[in-house]
């Protein structure tokens, strides 16, 4: 019989999870000036360790933090855990995507700004097609694109200045 | 904070929706109605009024035009019914105080359009069927039957009032206030809501309408439909007071071995007038300008612009039976076609 | 910050506008269409799912047909057929009724071209 040994990365993606967790849920409390507007700073988390860890790392954390944060809310399957999810996977997907670029690739900002408009998407699209398939939700996709480009930018900035001064990992 | 969060999730999807309806709706100040009155639907819109206060105007005017249908329709037991019956002895009779004002302003439209406009050839409406809705399948009236209704020639001037008594010349007179009473009905509406005080609104009915006052800081823009074809053939902008009246071949029709006949009957051939699709008129007064769209279509293409003038109109659009657009100048310059398509247009004199 | 970085910014912040471009100039275009039967609104249906509709109404059956964001009657038991003639319906506020069966149609959402449609 296999034990089950964590190791030293399990502990890591499980920090930086319940790191992630921690704003996720912090940020869950804020007033939104409009569904679905979040800074998603959560996401600076996900940036930093894809830019430290890799991508494998990167998927673990994103994935535990959708998950941890909807058990801890009591969220999970509900339908803000489906946009939450689809979010997530498809800015995980977008930016598995993104490190294959050749030459020095992008930089904080440019995975920011990727996994804030590909999250923001997917959840539009999730919102669209599982919950309110109304077409004149397409006229709020613009602003809740804006507001994505936003923070993307923003969190990108606050990422880069983290790394800054974060050791260098591996 | 659970349930602050708790409160977001399970709202979600309400709340986008929510807010997508604010976003759609919430600086909207146009209240609307829509009901079936007059054999037709009828539409009041109103701007910048209270939703409360909105309310109990609408419902007031939905009651007046459920009024007016029951006072002026004449072949159900009504007010007008009473008065054909009793012009029809040629007697002395007193006049329901409904229908007087009708009976004064028509024998005045009518004259001034050459007894073109003219609401007293009920019987005629009559044998072609157009009196009921649905009209009976069948063929058109007998040839014979028609001539002998054209040769009785009732027309507004046969009627004398004295008071509140009246008579008629010619006891072939009855009459049908279709193309007039709509007219009048939105007068009276849109007096009433003016005396209430309310500067910008719309009364629709059954296409035919007058506004008041404009949509915020804009005129009211009123599209005009495709008198052939479908959607909207060119629109106006209207402000202030005006009415807006389009009579047309397609409101209502039938087809018999391949010809259309219409409901719009030149009292001098006793037939659907020919030559004419529709026309439209803008104009102050909603009677009158329901009476004037009627005469002009009788008149054609070629005799509507002596009859606008008779008649005091500034405002005329007539499409003939070809398409083409005949104007004048003045509504030329008001009229804006639909997506760049201009038809053919021929431009009178000024009016 | 790397060229890709500058690149996808600049990017998009050109698209953004295109986005605002594309939704927002639905102009006069409607979403759903209200169904009134005997004078009453007895339904809405989204016009971006095709189907047809049968309402019944004073006289019988108008049938209603929704296709590609438009709605038009295409049978009603009427002599005039003024519903069936108006034809398809696809902005805002536009309606066809027919008033013999006490059936209409009316357009709804997007941004209104017209105050009111004479006919």
């Amino acid at each position: 019989m296999k034990t089950l040994i964590a190791t030293r990365e399990d502990y890591l993606i499980a920090w930086l999870a319940a790191l992630a967790v921690t704003i996720h849920i912090a940020e869950s409390a804020l007033p939104t000036p409009l569904p679905g507007v979040k800074p998603g700073l959560a996401n600076v988390v996900t940036i930093a360790v894809l830019m430290r860890f890799g991508w494998r790392t990167a998927v673990w954390v994103g994935l535990l933090r959708v998950l941890a944060g909807s058990l801890l809310l009591g969220t999970f399957l509900s339908p803000t855990f489906v946009l939450s999810a689809s979010g997530a996977v498809a800015s995980l997907a977008v930016l598995g995507l993104a490190i294959h670029l050749p030459g020095r690739g992008f930089g904080p900002l440019g995975y920011s700004l990727l996994a804030a408009m590909s999250h923001m998407a997917a959840q539009f699209g999730a919102a669209y097609a599982l919950f309110i398939p109304h077409p004149a939700l397409l006229h709020l996709l613009p602003v809740l694109m804006t507001a994505a480009v936003l923070f993307g930018i923003v969190n990108g900035i606050i990422v880069r200045s983290l790394l800054k001064h974060l050791p260098q990992g591996h | 904070m659970r349930s602050a969060r708790v409160v977001f999730q399970r709202g979600l999807a309400f709340v986008l929706a929510a807010a997508l309806l604010s976003a759609c709706s919430h600086p909207d100040p146009v209240q609307e109605r829509k009901f079936l009155a007059m054999g037709t639907l009828v539409e009041i819109t109103l701007y910048g009024v209270d939703p409360s206060r909105a309310k109990t105007l609408m419902d007031n005017v939905e009651g007046q035009f459920h009024y007016m249908e029951d006072t002026w329709q004449p072949w159900q037991p009504s007010a007008l019914a009473r008065v054909n019956s009793l012009l029809g002895t040629t007697d002395w009779f007193s006049i329901a105080p409904s229908v007087r004002p009708l009976i004064v302003r028509s024998q005045v439209l009518s004259k001034e359009s050459d007894n073109l406009f003219d609401p007293a050839i009920g019987k005629l409406i009559k044998l072609w069927g157009f009196d009921q809705e649905p009209r009976a399948p069948g063929p058109p009236p007998d040839a014979k039957q028609i001539a002998k209704l054209v040769a009785d020639n009732p027309r507004m001037s046969d009627i004398h009032l004295d008071g509140i008594r009246a008579r008629s010349d010619n006891p072939a007179t009855v009459l049908d206030f279709g193309a007039f009473a709509k007219g009048y009905g939105i007068d009276q509406t849109i007096d009433y809501l003016k005396r209430e005080g309310v500067h910008n609104a719309i009364i629709n009915a059954g296409g035919d309408l007058r506004a008041i006052g404009r949509h915020g800081d804009r005129p009211w823009r009123i599209g005009i439909r495709n008198p052939r074809g479908e959607g909207v053939i060119a629109w106006v902008d209207v402000e202030g007071d005006q009415s807006v009246f389009t009579s047309g071949d397609y409101e209502r029709f039938f087809i018999y071995k391949g010809t259309r006949y219409h409901h719009i009957m030149d009292p001098r051939t006793g037939y659907p007038a020919r030559g004419t699709t529709s026309v439209t008129v803008i104009h102050n007064v909603a009677a009158d300008a329901d009476a004037a769209a009627t005469a002009l279509f009788v008149a054609g293409p070629k005799d509507w612009y002596r009859i606008a003038k008779a008649m005091g109109i500034h405002y005329v659009m007539l499409v003939d039976s070809s398409g083409t657009v005949h104007m004048n100048p003045a509504m030329a310059k008001r009229i804006h076609f639909e997506g760049g398509k201009t038809p053919k247009i021929e431009l009178s004199p000024p009016l | 910050m790397t060229r890709a970085d500058w690149i996808l910014i600049v990017v998009t912040l050109a698209l953004l506008p295109l986005l605002y471009a594309t939704l927002w100039q639905r102009g006069g275009l409607g979403d759903q269409v209200e169904i009134w039967a005997a004078g009453q609104p007895t339904k809405i249906l989204s016009l971006d799912q095709d189907r047809t509709v049968h309402v019944h109404g004073a006289l019988g059956d108008s049938v209603i047909k929704i296709q590609h964001g438009k709605a038009r009657f295409v049978s009603s038991p009427c002599s005039g057929k003024i519903c069936i003639h108006s034809g398809w319906q696809s902005h805002s506020g536009e309606l066809a009724a027919c008033v013999p069966n006490r059936v209409s149609i009316e357009i709804l959402g997007g941004k209104r071209k017209y105050d009111s449609i004479n006919f």
